[in-house]
């Protein structure tokens, strides 16, 4: 498999919270050949089922995305904008876009040229109220193809950078569905007893509602969740990101403590490189609403580091993406009928 | 030769010889013309008119280079700083691709993620002393070895047809004015002829004032793009000029005053041949013009512009029809002197 191949593919593929039909069916794909059952479920999750008959492990990385919708049409034919999901504002003015009208429309978010912006301009950060999509067409025609709540979604290719990183639209958290995806290829030729549901989740953007109700369906006995983390970059603070170039556990209330030993010694054993970070109450994942499904689920949180988390150009390192389809693989394999002994002792 | 061909190349004020190059070699295909390469880096290509002698000798510009960015040092763990190379707002290119230096590195300009912004930051817009460009390396000699400080940095969009006869590609600013000077030499005039593909317009209009000098000609026409600022429910006020109403012909912008009899005989031309075209109605921007009409003694110059919408931003927008427009009046314009 070729996993920058699936990152570029994936991100193009529409998929803001609630609508995640696109990109599911092309995961769904991509996990076939490596297990033995793939569903999407009533949420769209995607659940790639490899059977076993040891523990009953989920692990979930969310699909969807950030992106726009459409809550206006002005008479010139521009269409106003509104969030879905936690877009920065900033990362708008001049962005490429595709407005999913009656057809897919190629777009472009206006802004001031410089030689008309006031002193005063200059000072202010763009509002999404204030900007807009022009798709080149006329107001009656806009009118025609496009309608209030349809959904925009960001244009832009796959920037490979120095050093396998490459940088792309959803790198958060399609990246993590990339480790979900080496860890099943991978597993594909280990002996594994446990039984594992792959999860591609949906609408963690706006809560986690897709993991939360895959997590009742599927039942565990322990779960992974995957996210991507803020990577350092010039001017961030020590507390709040971690080193780029390798994986990351979480500490915390949310985390069950003896799980995460048992990751941290495989990792160890394994010899790929793994960072913690402290979350002091909710991770904001996945893993907050799966480990209280049902009566209680033992849950870990390992993440992915990226820059640029919300923006066009989320940037991510494939080589630690690799490295942790590795863990999971290992951690996986590794999982004996005796995980759950003192478990909260 | 179309107009993708000429905006995929990249040529930021200062650092025009790829531009340069393909022109030289382009016009080798153009029969009568003469071409040579002045002391300001402008390439200058003359058709002699048919007409009997004294022949007017009329001027036209359009500037080859493009805004863009300069590396201006690394960083220890191996970003780029850079500054804006012409005017451009540090607030269109967050998250925008580029590519850096003449081995095209792929680059991207990230920001801090939302989530671990203060409200305060929120507020704040990101200048230059913020911004900086990402290549993925992780040192600073790995940065500098790919890009050492003086690098030149430009967009990295690609041209795209779309809506109703739209065009979005960078540098349309102004590889539209490029375009329809190597097509103002296809045809014959009585007048002679003089283009000027100008270099550093976008840092001070410098490569036009030493061609001008140079040249003395009796007349200056210069095509250029325009802001525009037509569309998102702006006030009519506040518009500069309209997408699909054809070539601009500015009475007036930030740097020169059209002269005022060949400013009536354009918008004449225009009438005689059942032309459109806009009067600008913005006293804004400043090009190639200013320098021109202030060259040695002084001359008459008129500007014609093709609006161009995002202008500056990775993503410009021009109708194409209006570049046709500003082709169909240079050339009717040309005929009548």
């Amino acid at each position: 498999m070729d996993i920058q191949k699936v990152l570029s593919e994936a991100a193009g593929k529409l998929g803001p919270s609630g609508q995640e039909m696109e990109i599911a069916a092309y995961f769904a794909e991509q996990f076939r050949p490596f297990v033995d059952e793939v569903t999407i479920d009533k949420m769209n999750n995607v659940i790639a089922h490899k059977k076993g008959n040891g523990p009953k492990v989920m692990l979930c990385a969310h699909m969807d995305e950030i992106g726009l919708m459409v809550v206006g049409i002005e008479d010139d034919g521009s269409i106003r904008l509104g969030n879905v999901g936690g877009v920065d504002p900033r990362i708008l003015p001049a962005c490429r876009v595709w407005v999913h009208g009656k057809e897919k429309l190629f777009g472009t978010i206006g802004a001031l040229p410089p030689h008309l912006l006031t002193a005063e301009d200059r000072q202010k950060n763009y509002n999404a109220k204030d900007l807009y999509v022009d798709v080149g067409l006329p107001g009656d025609k806009v009118k025609e193809l496009v309608r209030i709540g349809d959904l925009v979604t960001f244009n832009v290719p796959l920037t490979e950078l120095l050093n396998g990183q490459v940088a792309a639209k959803t790198m958060d958290d399609r990246a993590c569905v990339g480790i979900l995806l080496v860890a099943a290829e991978r597993l594909s030729k280990l002996h594994c007893d446990a039984d594992v549901y792959f999860v591609g989740s949906t609408q963690e953007e706006v809560g986690s509602m897709g993991a939360m109700t895959a997590a009742f369906a599927i039942d565990p006995d322990l779960a992974v969740a995957l996210d991507v983390d803020h990577a350092t970059i010039p001017g961030s603070r020590p507390d709040t990101t971690v080193e780029g170039d390798s994986l990351c556990a979480t500490i915390g209330p949310y985390i069950q403590p003896k799980l995460l030993d048992r990751l941290m010694n495989c990792a160890k054993e394994h010899h790929v490189k793994l960072q913690t970070a402290v979350s002091s109450r909710s991770t904001y994942t996945d893993a907050d609403e799966v480990g209280i499904a049902r009566a209680g689920v033992p849950t870990v949180l390992l993440s992915l580091p990226l820059k640029y988390m919300h923006t066009t150009v989320e940037t991510i390192d494939l080589q630690a993406l690799k490295e942790g389809g590795r863990l999971i693989a290992h951690f996986l394999s590794e999982l004996d009928a005796g995980w759950e002994d003192d478990l909260w002792i | 030769m179309d107009l993708k061909w000429l905006t995929e190349f990249n040529a930021p004020a200062g650092h025009e010889q790829a531009m340069r190059r393909a022109l030289l070699d382009e016009l080798k295909n153009y029969a009568g013309v003469t071409t040579s390469i002045d002391r300001m880096g402008n390439v200058v290509a003359v058709k002699t008119g048919k007409g009997a002698e004294p022949r007017k000798r009329v001027m036209l510009s359009a500037h080859m280079d493009e805004v863009g960015l300069i590396v201006t040092s690394c960083t220890e763990d191996g970003f780029l700083r850079v500054a804006p190379v012409g005017g451009v707002d540090p607030r269109v290119i967050i998250s925008k691709r580029v590519t850096v230096g003449d081995d095209k590195v792929p680059g991207i300009i990230g920001a801090m993620a939302i989530h671990l912004q203060s409200a305060a930051d929120r507020q704040r817009v990101l200048g230059y002393s913020d911004i900086y460009v990402d290549i993925g390396a992780k040192k600073r000699e790995e940065a500098e070895a790919k890009a050492p400080k003086g690098t030149y940095i430009c967009f990295d969009t690609d041209y795209v047809e779309f809506g109703d006869g739209y065009v979005s590609a960078k540098a349309l600013d102004d590889r539209v004015g490029i375009f329809n000077l190597l097509r103002v030499l296809e045809d014959d005039y009585d007048c002679d002829v003089i283009c000027v593909f100008a270099s550093q317009e976008e840092t001070g209009c410098r490569g036009s004032k030493g061609a001008a000098f140079a040249l003395d000609p009796d007349m200056g026409i210069v095509l250029e793009g325009t802001t525009c600022n037509d569309l998102g429910d702006v006030p009519e006020t506040l518009q500069v000029c309209n997408t699909g109403a054809g070539v601009c012909v500015s009475f007036m912008d930030g740097s020169s005053i059209a002269n005022r009899s060949l400013f009536r005989q354009t918008i004449e031309v225009a009438e005689k041949n059942g032309l459109t075209c806009q009067v600008k109605r913005s006293v804004s921007g400043g090009n190639d013009g200013g320098s021109m009409q202030r060259a040695r003694g002084g001359m008459p110059v008129v500007v014609l512009s093709v609006p161009c919408r995002y202008i500056h931003s990775p993503s410009s927008v021009v109708k194409y029809s209006d570049v046709e427009s500003q082709l169909a009046l240079t050339k009717a314009l040309l005929k009548s002197i």
